[in-house]
């Protein structure tokens, strides 16, 4: 019997494939999370003040909540609308532990974010009972009318809740931990530190099981998954109570760091603001939330401090990810694998510097022209005067508005004379020598 | 007489008013290698997604093994022995083709829900999908994403899911649709191997594909089984080479 496919195959050492996988796989699985726990513990050092450290804190929640948040939306082809309620209540959960003074005083703080993710994933079971019947929009209208609703519980269920003033605590009424009171934010940091590194190796992990393999099967084809043996509601449902989870532990720890949960922290908004995260990192990557949390907190805190429109340029960002990138910042990244392998990622520099420095200059130009905008529609009679770019000048003269225009237009200009040089140093550069890649 | 794997009493569907399998009896026998064919529209793959749970039937039955199968999700009705593929290619097309076949593979030995250990070490899941592969010849198409491979290649990786999970009726829907000659030729060879000792329920358009392949043939028209037999019986069947051969011969002019 001919066989046609086997004929024209290259044929590589067909009994040895799985041991090649094994042996080179152990130090690039383990590598990247010694980095990562050693940055952790460096980084206070190298960000020595307050503030800093601050941001670093809300950065690693949002990395926990992000990643919970892409269990759904990434490996489970679930788009949630509502998944701040389950670290909301993760919060208020913490909140009210805090407040149990007697049972705080014998509790260390470490462990209050456990709390958290059991209120987190004992509400993802009950909502998931029903929500995760199917994927797709019923999934997507669910999490948002369940989002909409625990929002909407927060003034009437007042005890839990606390009204529109919240619940606050005082984390430091917690059993010293080895003494530590948690005073300092830089403590809080390395608690915060702790269950990051905890959760995001505990997610991995999860992404590697039976149930987190067949969550990926499920969302790319849930009809044969069934035909596989695996009830797909099952597989789903199993995905949300474990995000839940996670996401409970966020809250948990946001509770610790702020010491305060509102309403603001399980209500749509924040829903929206997690989904624009984890896709402006990259759903198809496991980093991908991380990035997308790490970028979008610089731009939230550092960036605020600079304009009071930084959510446009955060919308901009989202719409450009969208639009042009939908594998967000990690498929951006994981795109220039195949050069890098074929040794051609030196080929990319120069088009690189030549099309990204007009374009930077350009967008540049666009957001002079949008502060410009901004500041004459608002600023109060008579105040003419501001600062973009180091550059002080009179809004209303027309002569700013002119090189901002110019400059603008020439940089966009510069960047689509650039642009097919590029095209072909990437179309070059994955081009493997002997031919086609 | 034993149980069959397989059997089909009275089985009914109405789409509405419409009545598209009217009365089917069947009944496969273990280890048989049973084809249904039929023109096109006499309702072949409804027959199929009524037997695999896809579809509720309106009356009648279907017995796996002596089971009775209503209200079977098609999870369920997996997890008793049944296993099919689709008319369409049906995969996981952004998942390696290992990972294809390992996925079909964890249910059936018994990792179930399981989320405390990992697949990568667990080495009865990694050799089980190697012998799979090798004996669907794609072991060096092994970590590539399933969606590129080619048409013929995909086939053969859909019928390496099906079977993977051990299951012992193989349900095979159209496998060679769309196939040159060569193609078809192989994946018929491929069908014959993996499925020595189990019972084989295929459906097919073209009644050469399944000539030498069945054990017995049974040939659907609109909605009716009108005839059952071993190979050579149907070809001579003067109401097959009306209805199905005469419609067949019609088509090519």
């Amino acid at each position: 019997m001919t066989n046609p496919m086997r004929d024209n195959q290259i044929t590589t050492d067909p009994s040895k494939p799985a041991q090649r996988m094994r042996a080179g796989s152990m130090s690039t699985k383990v590598l990247p999370w010694v980095i990562a726990g050693a940055a952790l513990l460096v980084l206070p050092f190298v960000f020595t003040n307050n503030s800093a450290i601050t941001i670093m804190n809300q950065m690693a929640i949002t990395i926990i909540f992000a990643l919970a948040y892409n269990m759904l939306l990434g490996q489970g082809g679930m788009l949630s609308f509502g998944h701040a309620v389950y670290a909301g209540v993760g919060g208020f959960a913490c909140m009210h532990v805090m407040s149990n003074t007697e049972f705080f005083a014998m509790l260390p703080l470490p462990a209050l974010p456990i709390f958290g993710g059991l209120f987190g994933m004992g509400l993802a079971m009950i909502i998931g009972s029903f929500s995760t019947r199917s994927a797709g929009t019923v999934f997507a209208m669910i999490s948002l009318g369940v989002g909409e609703l625990i929002a909407a519980c927060s003034v009437i269920i007042v005890a839990f809740f606390g009204g529109e003033e919240g619940v606050s605590g005082n984390r430091t009424y917690a059993m010293p931990f080895f003494g530590n009171e948690f005073l300092q934010q830089i403590d809080v940091y390395y608690l915060i530190a702790f269950w990051l590194m905890v959760s995001a190796l505990l997610m991995y992990l999860f992404s590697r099981t039976p149930i987190g393999r067949m969550a990926n099967a499920v969302r790319d084809n849930p009809e044969r998954a069934e035909f596989l043996g695996y009830s797909s509601r099952w597989v789903r449902y199993y995905s949300f109570i474990f995000s839940g989870f996670f996401a409970g532990i966020a809250g948990g720890l946001f509770a610790i760091n702020y010491e305060i949960v509102t309403e603001e922290n399980l209500n749509t908004a924040s829903s929206g603001v997690i989904l624009l995260v984890t896709f402006l990192g990259g759903v198809g990557f496991f980093f991908g939330p991380i990035i997308g949390a790490i970028a979008f907190t610089l731009l939230q805190t550092v960036l605020s401090l600079q304009t009071e429109l930084w959510a446009f340029y955060a919308g901009a960002l989202f719409l450009a990810t969208v639009m042009f990138f939908p594998g967000g910042l990690a498929g951006l990244l994981m795109m220039h694998v195949p050069a890098i392998k074929l040794g051609n990622a030196s080929k990319l520099v120069v088009p690189y510097i030549t099309t990204l420095i007009p374009a930077f200059i350009g967008i540049m130009g666009v957001s002079a022209l949008v502060e410009m905008t901004f500041h004459v529609r608002h600023s109060s009679v008579g105040d003419e005067e501001m600062t973009v770019f180091w550059t002080t000048f009179n809004s209303h003269d027309l002569l700013p508005w002119a090189v901002a225009i110019g400059v603008t237009v020439v940089a966009f200009g510069i960047m689509r004379k650039m642009l097919p040089s590029l095209r072909a140093a990437w179309a070059d550069a994955n081009t493997s020598k002997g031919g086609a890649a | 007489m034993t149980t069959a794997a397989l059997e089909l009493i009275d089985l009914r569907k109405s789409f509405g008013k419409t009545e598209i399998i009217r009365g089917v009896n069947l009944a496969v026998g273990e280890s048989e290698r049973h084809a249904i064919i039929g023109p096109n529209g006499a309702g072949k793959s409804t027959l199929f997604n009524l037997i695999t749970g896809r579809f509720p039937q309106t009356s009648g039955e279907v017995r796996l093994h002596g089971n009775n199968l209503a209200g079977k999700a098609p999870f369920e009705i997996n997890r008793m022995g049944l296993s099919r593929s689709f008319q369409i290619t049906n995969i996981f097309p952004k998942m390696t083709v290992f990972e294809n076949v390992r996925c079909s593979l964890l249910w059936s030995l018994g990792y179930k829900y399981n989320f405390w250990s990992m697949v990568g070490r667990s080495r009865d899941l990694t050799e089980g999908a190697e012998q799979i592969l090798d004996q669907i010849n794609l072991l060096n198409r092994r970590d590539l994403p399933a969606g590129t491979l080619s048409y013929a290649e995909q086939r053969a990786l859909e019928i390496g899911i099906t079977i993977a999970g051990g299951a012992d009726v193989i349900m095979l829907d159209e496998p060679t649709a769309g196939m040159s000659h060569s193609e078809t030729d192989y994946i018929v060879e491929l069908i014959r191997t993996v499925t020595v000792g189990k019972t084989l329920i295929m459906v097919e358009h073209d009644m050469g594909v399944v000539f030498g392949l069945a054990d017995r043939i049974s040939v659907l028209v609109y909605g009716e089984l009108i005839a059952t037999g071993r190979p050579e019986d149907v070809r001579a069947d003067p109401k097959v080479q009306e209805a199905y051969l005469g419609a067949a011969l019609e088509a090519e002019h």
